[in-house]
């Protein structure tokens, strides 16, 4: 296995910034996009509170790419006119990664997400963590096999419409 | 017992309106952690199962009470205050964990988890007659129903059983029948918002806000919800059959029945004054809540399986408590957006009105229909006597 190249670490930058976009634009469809679109690729949300403690239930548990593609609908179909909506700004910074194969990469980066509502327009931190994402590299662009957002916030301050 | 809070509470006379002003004002507040959360009512603060081996812990606040719920080494289940016999230190700082003892930082007092002072440096030096058998952990008034851990800090608060009045039978359904239950995990939030509101969802709303019933081809109907005669207690029953095809979503799992009767495919049980078991399709969820202050209220919700689950059944359950109920959940999201914009349009004049359900706005029924909203009436009315607040005359 060889060790990752600065072209590595670009495709793997290039994928969080297009997810971080992806998010902050609302583009729901542009967020799956980001993903392989693979039947096992996963989305899972959680708190650093619930992994200390071995507790397998999450926040969001899209284990699957069918889920992944019914989250598009929640968002966009479902909960459509029933909410506050409200504006995040992702704020990433890579902090580890490992080649587990050829073609995979196993990524750490750290986030914040301020989020501003806009019935009161003000700005706070909605969450922070770490995403610990499982990256398949490809020529085109990589994706995401496997994203987990692992939050140190163990009580949200705001019940959650996007995913982080 | 008329009080200073009951300045300017002037109650409707019908019995189907609720003044605004007691979801925002900040004396009433006080004045409710006074007379219900540390009166003379019983407050469910964790299910056993939270706790399942010996030294287990985990810490809640009931109001502004610290208190950490653990079990023995011998295996019994305690709830103590959380603060030093001594000077009073907050003794546990983590949410959850496993101890033998619980030893205070600030002078070293050691505690075994039975509560028993079993440490204290310079003993020797301490006032005549100082015995440790006297400084014990302080506990509240326990009792357990199927595992439910509930605590009371009145000494008038009447026996659990008494208290519950018929909402026991719901209560025990909502607690996978048994109380075997083994725990998944949590999900809390902070919602923005008065505890009263957030305690205020009400069986009408569910098919109107909730797109996802109405897309899925979801359909509830045949049921039963009932209030208990004194506390206002509700228990819902009711049907809930899913479309066998849906062409909304892709993986219909966070939506199927694997192992509950279809027919009562969601059980709820809410107690006076915040606390909901629900065991909703597949889910089976305690909600236990923190009012923080008038304007915000902490939930925890706790999702277990039963004992006697599978694996298959038990992924089913987690996979379907994640992403169902809750503050991201398929069905629950709505609910939480609900919850703040309640609270801001509280802020206006006047009343709030029930009418889905209201056969007479000058008495109280106990019967209602699952989807009604009437059943948070006689909840209501409890509230309006346990606060001392007088209704006009008609």
């Amino acid at each position: 296995m060889k060790a990752l190249t600065a072209q590595d670490l670009f495709l793997i930058d290039e994928l969080q910034t297009r997810y971080i976009y992806a998010l902050d634009s609302k583009n729901i469809p542009g967020w799956l996009e980001t993903f392989a679109e693979a039947p096992d690729a996963s989305y899972i949300c959680t708190t650093q509170e619930s992994v200390e403690r071995n507790l397998p239930l999450a926040l969001i548990m899209d284990d699957c790419y069918a889920r992944l593609q019914d989250r598009v609908t929640y968002i966009t179909k479902i909960w459509a006119g029933t909410f506050q909506d409200y504006r995040t700004r992702h704020f990433t910074q890579r902090v580890n990664a490992a080649k587990l194969s050829h073609d995979t990469v196993a990524v750490h980066t750290n986030f914040t997400v301020i989020y501003t509502p806009e019935d009161n327009g003000s700005s706070e931190v909605l969450t922070a963590g770490v995403y610990e994402d499982v990256v398949k590299l490809a020529d085109g662009g990589a994706q995401f096999l496997s994203k987990k957002a692992v939050t140190d916030t163990s009580v949200l301050p705001r019940y959650l419409v996007y995913p982080l | 017992m008329t009080l200073t809070v009951n300045q300017g509470v002037l109650w409707p006379a019908h019995t189907n309106e609720v003044p605004k002003e007691v979801f925002i004002r900040p004396d009433i507040f006080e004045e409710e952690l006074k007379r219900i959360f540390y009166g003379p009512e019983w407050h469910p603060v964790a299910h056993e199962s939270e706790v399942p081996k010996p030294g287990d812990f985990k810490t809640f606040s009931l109001g502004k009470v610290p208190l950490i719920i653990n079990r023995d080494m011998e295996g019994r289940v305690h709830v103590f205050f959380n603060a030093c016999a001594h000077r009073g230190n907050q003794l546990e700082t983590a949410t959850a964990g496993n101890k033998t003892e619980f030893e205070c930082p600030y002078h070293r007092w050691l505690f075994s988890a039975s509560g028993d002072l079993v440490g204290c440096p310079a003993e020797a030096e301490f006032a005549p007659g100082f015995q440790r058998k006297d400084f014990p952990l302080a506990q509240p008034r326990m009792e357990m129903f199927y595992g439910l851990i509930f605590v009371t800090f009145s000494p008038l608060t009447p026996d659990l059983d008494t208290w519950l009045e018929d909402a026991q039978s719901g209560l025990k359904e909502a607690l996978g029948v048994d109380g075997r239950l083994k725990l998944l995990g949590y999900q809390k939030v902070r919602y923005r918002t008065n505890w009263k509101a957030y305690n205020d969802n009400d069986g009408y709303h569910a098919p109107l806000l909730h797109s996802a019933f109405r897309m899925l081809n979801w359909q509830g109907g045949a049921g039963r919800q009932y209030a208990t005669r004194q506390h206002g207690h509700v228990i819902f029953t009711s049907s809930m059959t899913v479309a066998p095809k849906n062409t909304l979503l892709k993986d219909p799992s966070v939506v199927a029945f694997r192992g509950s009767d279809p027919t009562r495919g969601s059980r709820l049980a809410q107690l006076f004054p915040t606390f909901i078991a629900t065991s909703h399709m597949d889910v089976i969820s305690l909600r236990f809540a923190i009012p923080l202050n008038v304007n915000e209220t902490e939930v925890h919700y706790a999702y277990f399986s039963h004992l006697d689950d599978d694996a298959e059944m038990e992924k089913h359950r987690l996979r379907q408590s994640s992403n169902l109920l809750g503050p991201c959940g398929l069905v629950s999201m709505e609910d939480a957006s609900v919850f703040h914009r309640v609270h801001i349009g509280n802020h206006t004049p006047g009343v709030v009105t029930f009418q889905k359900g209201v056969k007479d706005p000058d008495s109280l029924e106990q019967e209602f229909k699952q989807n009604d909203e009437a059943g948070n009436l006689p909840r209501w009315e409890y509230y309006r006597r346990t606060m001392g607040f007088e209704r006009q005359a008609l």
